[in-house]
């Protein structure tokens, strides 16, 4: 055959038209390439994630045993307050998987290569809409499937119920997904018409909504809860505040509604809601897709060519803040850290987070005095100390995880310019530590001045935890920036993917294992200084346990920075 | 006509991208689509392969109009925008059986036409492997044969040099060469203007949206009043300092 022959290339004719049908295979192909290559090249994470979920869905079993067998012990109550936990559930999950299907959604049809590579194909933009949306579902309804699995199981073995209730549990599932998923269809198509190039501003407005509406509750609810002991009339008011969930107009009503019938064994209403939810999910997502599909081309235009909001960036508050914050350090290092600096505080999806997670530990910290009017006795101070500590160190190992084990990884294709700079590799290095440690303890020590005064601890323990704190900072730190020079991922640029890679999730457990150290020691501390009975100063064991904590919190970190280091002075750029 | 652009303007906000442009493309020609960043060549291309829709005006490919016909107009016509898109997890060869199945091409011709366009262009040597490790070039290399793979009426390329061999480049000229003596069309929007002045037969220069000069090589000298070359006149019909009168200069359309 000749390169090109007039003869035999006759205009190819569209034998048949390409289907939703080719591109959902097309997804599966490159799922099982996917899943090929990590049972291929990396099995041991494999093994881990699987490992870790195993873990979660079996420690969300046992909570919501607990939980239910708890619930059971008081009759009366648990006529309530069961149907609540189901209503509650589903709303909060429809919230939850609307805003991640939508998220998803517009990553995938407004802001990335592929749309615009589908869009030149002659597939049709309804079959486009739809493999994205199935897409969108599948990997946004696993948070329903984590919880809800776990949630099925432990009511049927605590109720002792039949095998036609967990079908009726899982068609529910299934068939209430597409709703909040179609509404998340629509919110993308909304943000690409009318907030083009504001994407990720909109996804913030959105979480401070969230988060508003989250707080008005909480207020309303604070209110009650802090004027009355625990009293059937108090559960009766706090669960009244909560009747809106209950709302028959709610989709997630129908679907808690059809639950609860399955397991009071009433197979004909439980279908009728099952029905209900099962065809309003249909109908949404088919009216969603066929809107988003009618608007798809506009909407993708709007998306790509809307005019950029410019700005000007003098950058001098960074500067200051900077300058102020690492005055120590050589002009050269600050250099370093001030672009980190500007990187961080210019990407709203990267410090959002943080705050997010940091204002709402310090909401449940000012919230926690209140709860308990008449003070702590000696067991729930320590308990809770300990609570707090443990809660606050997952939290910055999630943060170190999530955010400073990509730090080296992100300087990307340009990390040859760090071999240029007129710093040694182990500045950079250092630089970078400084920079991840600033800003976790700026989080983590106010936070856990909170934390001491909510309590009401003595100045001795109050130290020892905010010690115990800063050391882990240090330790977090040393093996997120370490791991991350050991494991780097240069040619991705998402700081996300960076981190659900092998080292991230080697990072990751290695983090957690420190905090469980540190826990351990730190209940020791709190346990010892308890069995003084007193609470108010560290005798030598809990002091010993605390300088273990940081012993090894502080060791760990120089551990794996030093083991960073070595590696990236190796590293051929 | 294979292309036919008429009256077609685009705005962005308050910027008007492009500006009321004019084109007619015919069979078996090369076109090559000239003008300097930010001038309106991406937004053109983007509005005849269906990713954007005009504000004003019409184009129509093999006689179908984009607006209307859409499906029909994309299935005569393939796209090599200037940063190829891959699916990581895909091979080459997997991406290439998706395409081909996409265009509708039998299933007893496509391992065939594949192999074909896969030695052209020195893919078969990594078409089993993933995509998420190819270079810049590889990924530049099977976008292309991909777009030949259903052998449109048009082929539509931009910047289809980058980061190319010199070897791959001077294979690609041949097959836009070939390709446009059996009857085919190729509009090729480029910087490289040694390709342009060596292979188009027509060239058009976009600048501030609207249609500058368009003609051979030998009409836009003769009209520049002298022997320069491309570049020379490029230079001096997108000058921001002396921007040239239009009718002046529009040659042919």
């Amino acid at each position: 055959m000749t390169a090109i022959d007039a003869k035999t290339l006759v205009p190819a004719t569209t034998r048949t038209e390409p289907t939703f049908w080719l591109l959902l295979r097309l997804k599966l192909t490159i799922l099982r390439n996917r899943m090929r290559q990590l049972t291929d090249q990396t099995p041991l994470q494999l093994l881990m994630v699987l490992g870790f979920l195993a873990t979660i869905w079996l420690g969300l079993y046992l909570i919501f045993d607990q939980v239910l067998r708890f619930i059971r012990q008081y009759e009366k109550e648990a006529i309530i307050a069961l149907p609540y936990v189901f209503h509650l559930f589903f709303f909060s999950m429809t919230i939850l998987l609307g805003f991640s299907t939508a998220v998803l959604v517009y990553g995938s049809l407004f802001a990335r290569e592929e749309p615009a590579f589908l869009l030149t194909t002659p597939n049709k933009p309804r079959n486009i809409v739809a493999v994205m949306y199935v897409e969108a579902l599948f990997f946004s309804s696993w948070s329903l499937i984590l919880l809800g699995v776990p949630l099925m199981v432990a009511i049927g073995s605590v109720q002792g119920l039949p095998w036609h209730f967990y079908l009726t549990f899982i068609g529910a599932f299934l068939g209430f997904v597409p709703i909040p998923g179609a509404i998340g269809l629509v919110i993308a198509l909304l943000v690409a018409l009318y907030l083009p190039r504001v994407a990720k501003r909109s996804l913030m407005y959105a979480a401070g909504f969230l988060i508003l509406v989250v707080l008005i509750i909480w207020a309303r609810l604070w209110v009650i809860s802090s004027t009355e002991n625990i009293t059937r009339q108090w559960v009766h008011e706090l669960l009244g505040e909560l009747s809106y969930v209950k709302s028959v107009l709610l989709p997630s009503a129908w679907v808690s509604k059809s639950i609860q019938m399955s397991i009071q064994d009433n197979s004909a209403d439980a279908m009728f809601y099952l029905g209900m939810t099962i065809l309003t999910g249909l109908c949404m997502s088919h009216w969603a897709i066929s809107l988003v599909a009618y608007k798809l081309k506009p909407a993708f235009g709007r998306a790509h060519s809307a005019p950029t909001h410019t700005r000007n960036y003098t950058g001098w508050a960074s500067r200051f803040v900077t300058a102020i914050a690492f005055f120590y350090l050589s002009r050269r290092m600050r250099a370093v850290i001030l672009k980190d600096v500007r990187h961080f505080l210019r990407d709203p999806v990267q410090w959002s987070q943080l705050a997010i997670l940091f204002g709402l530990l310090s909401l449940y910290l000012f919230y926690l005095p209140r709860s308990r009017p008449d003070g702590f006795t000696l067991q729930w101070q320590a308990l809770i100390c300990f609570m707090n500590f443990v809660a606050i160190t997952l939290i910055l190992s999630t943060f170190t995880s999530r955010f400073v084990f990509p730090m080296v990884s992100l300087e990307g294709k340009q990390i040859w310019l760090a071999g240029l700079w007129p710093l040694t590799r182990n500045q950079v290095m250092w630089a970078k530590f400084l920079y991840a440690l600033t800003v976790t303890a700026c989080a983590a020590i106010p936070v856990t001045y909170l934390s001491v005064r909510a309590v009401e601890l003595s100045w001795a323990m109050g130290l020892a935890q905010l010690g115990a704190t800063f050391g882990c900072c240090i330790g977090l730190c040393g093996l997120a920036i370490g791991m991350g020079a050991r494991w780097p991922n240069y040619k991705e640029p998402t700081a996300s993917r960076i981190s659900s890679g092998l080292g991230g999730t080697i990072n990751l457990i290695a983090s957690v294992a420190l905090v469980a150290s540190n826990g351990t020691l730190f209940a020791f501390t709190c346990l010892y200084s308890l069995n003084e009975r007193q609470l108010v100063g560290l005798e030598w064991h809990s002091a010993t346990a605390l300088a273990a904590s940081i012993v090894i919190s502080v060791s760990s970190g120089a551990f794996c920075m030093a083991i960073g280091i070595r590696k990236f002075r190796k590293e051929q750029f | 006509m294979a292309i036919q652009i008429e009256n077609v303007t685009k705005c962005f906000g308050r910027l008007r991208a492009v500006d009321g442009i004019s084109l007619n493309v015919k069979r078996g020609e090369l076109f090559a689509f000239l003008g300097p960043n930010g001038a309106g060549k991406t937004t053109t291309i983007k509005m005849m392969t269906g990713l954007l829709t005009p504000d004003a005006g019409t184009i129509t490919i093999c006689g179908h109009p984009m607006a209307t016909d859409s499906q029909i107009a994309k299935s005569r016509i393939a796209f090599v925008p200037d940063q190829p898109f891959l699916y990581g997890k895909l091979t080459a060869r997997e991406f290439m059986r998706f395409v081909g199945e996409m265009y509708g091409i039998d299933k007893s011709e496509l391992p065939g036409r594949m192999q074909h366009y896969m030695d052209q262009l020195a893919v078969s040597g990594y078409a089993d492997q993933l995509a998420e490790g190819y270079s810049h070039g590889m990924k530049q290399r099977v976008v292309l044969a991909a777009a030949l793979l259903h052998e449109p009426d048009v082929l539509v390329v931009d910047e289809p040099m980058v980061g190319l061999d010199p070897r791959t480049a001077r294979k690609v000229k041949d097959i836009f060469r070939e390709w446009a003596n059996a009857g085919r069309t190729v509009f090729m929007s480029t910087h490289t203007l040694e390709v342009a002045e060596a292979i188009a037969d027509r060239i058009a220069i976009i600048n501030h949206g609207r249609i500058v000069a368009c003609g051979t090589l030998a009409q836009l000298k003769e009209k520049a009043a002298h022997e320069h070359r491309l570049e020379d006149i490029f230079l001096e019909l997108t000058d921001p300092e002396d921007p040239p009168e239009m009718e002046e200069t529009v040659l042919t359309s």
